[in-house]
């Protein structure tokens, strides 16, 4: 099994910080995100708060994955969680979607390869959620 | 009310990788994240019927409300009318909040006083097949009359992004071809196809 992210929707930390403070703050949620986006401090600082927030605050960005993978093992995935979609790109190559929430809530329900792949296929995208997640906390 | 889209996947994003795929095909794994402004908590109960999406909303039991009485929507019907009472009520809900929080009433339970009209921000994410859905209900004329609105501005904000993507998305009568809505048809499909090609 290959697990690649081909996209993502931009600044998915910063995002994750603009909805936690959303839900607590009189701003709008376009000025928040504004200022979180000229500064990268306060959103690091804000996502560093992550683990007394609820999970639906991952869930304002989308990722999507290449996955080379057979009918059983994507039928796995899909009887596992119903929080990840799938299309098929061809023979055992799927096209994969889902949210943060998804990745780090399947990731901590259960280890495998694919799961681990996933992991690791948002250090880059989501480096202190990826970190939290390694905790084993979000 | 104002609706901005903050972060979407581009669908040039996937050209390497789409295969044979349709755009209608790649919508599900699309995302699409909007800030929601200044709407009504009316308007965010409808909202949120959309299940298929994510929400992050203002929270009465963090957010204490102040000066009430210009943090409500109006409705152009109630402005139309010229009837006091919409304020009036505004007022003394306004007035009984604070009475409450000044008691110490958690601002959890003196939000009960509060209307339908206050207002309230959210960020709200959607897939683009959810979007489609929601513009096919939302943007039609039996809708209500605010989240319509909203549903105009969101559409104005995806297809300024991704104009390929969107030009097909309006009102299920602009993206079918007929009304879907039977004998509660709005009778003017005409009017909404030349609206939503323009």
């Amino acid at each position: 099994m290959k697990v690649t992210l081909v996209a993502h929707t931009p600044g998915v930390e910063t995002m994750v910080a603009t909805s936690m403070l959303t839900t607590t703050s009189s701003s709008l949620p376009s000025t928040i995100h504004g200022r979180l986006v000229g500064s990268p401090e306060e959103a690091g600082e804000v996502v560093g708060r992550l683990e007394v927030q609820h999970g639906n605050v991952l869930e304002h960005n989308r990722l999507i994955w290449v996955v080379e993978a057979t009918r059983d093992e994507v039928l796995e995935a899909m009887l596992d969680t119903r929080f990840l979609h799938f299309t098929r790109l061809g023979d055992d190559r799927w096209l994969m979607s889902g949210n943060l929430r998804a990745v780090v809530e399947y990731a901590q329900s259960k280890d495998s390869a694919l799961t681990r792949e996933l992991a690791d296929s948002v250090m880059d995208v989501a480096p202190m959620v990826h970190r939290f997640m390694r905790r084993g906390h979000p | 009310m104002k609706a901005r889209l903050l972060a979407y996947t581009p669908i040039a994003s996937l050209a390497g990788c789409r295969g044979e795929l349709t755009l209608r095909e790649l919508l599900p794994h699309m995302g699409y994240t909007f800030a929601v402004e200044k709407i009504s908590r009316a308007c965010s109960h409808q909202l949120v019927r959309h299940r298929v999406a994510s929400f992050s909303q203002q929270s009465q039991r963090y957010i204490t409300v102040k000066r009430l009485s210009e943090r409500v929507v109006t409705p152009p019907s109630v402005e139309a009318a010229g009837e006091p009472v919409f304020l009036e009520l505004v007022e003394k809900a306004s007035e009984a909040y604070q009475r409450l929080v000044d008691q110490g009433v958690p601002k959890e339970d003196a939000r009960f006083v509060l209307p339908n009209a206050a207002e309230t921000s959210l960020l709200m994410t959607m897939d683009g097949r959810s979007l489609f859905h929601f513009f096919g209900l939302r943007c039609c004329n039996r809708a209500q009359w605010e989240i319509r609105a909203l549903a105009d501005a969101m559409l104005g904000e995806v297809r300024a992004a991704e104009p390929e993507v969107f030009s097909e998305a309006g009102p299920y009568c602009y993206q079918l071809g007929y009304c879907p809505e039977g004998r509660f048809t709005c009778g003017r499909m005409q009017e909404a196809v030349e609206k939503y090609s323009a």
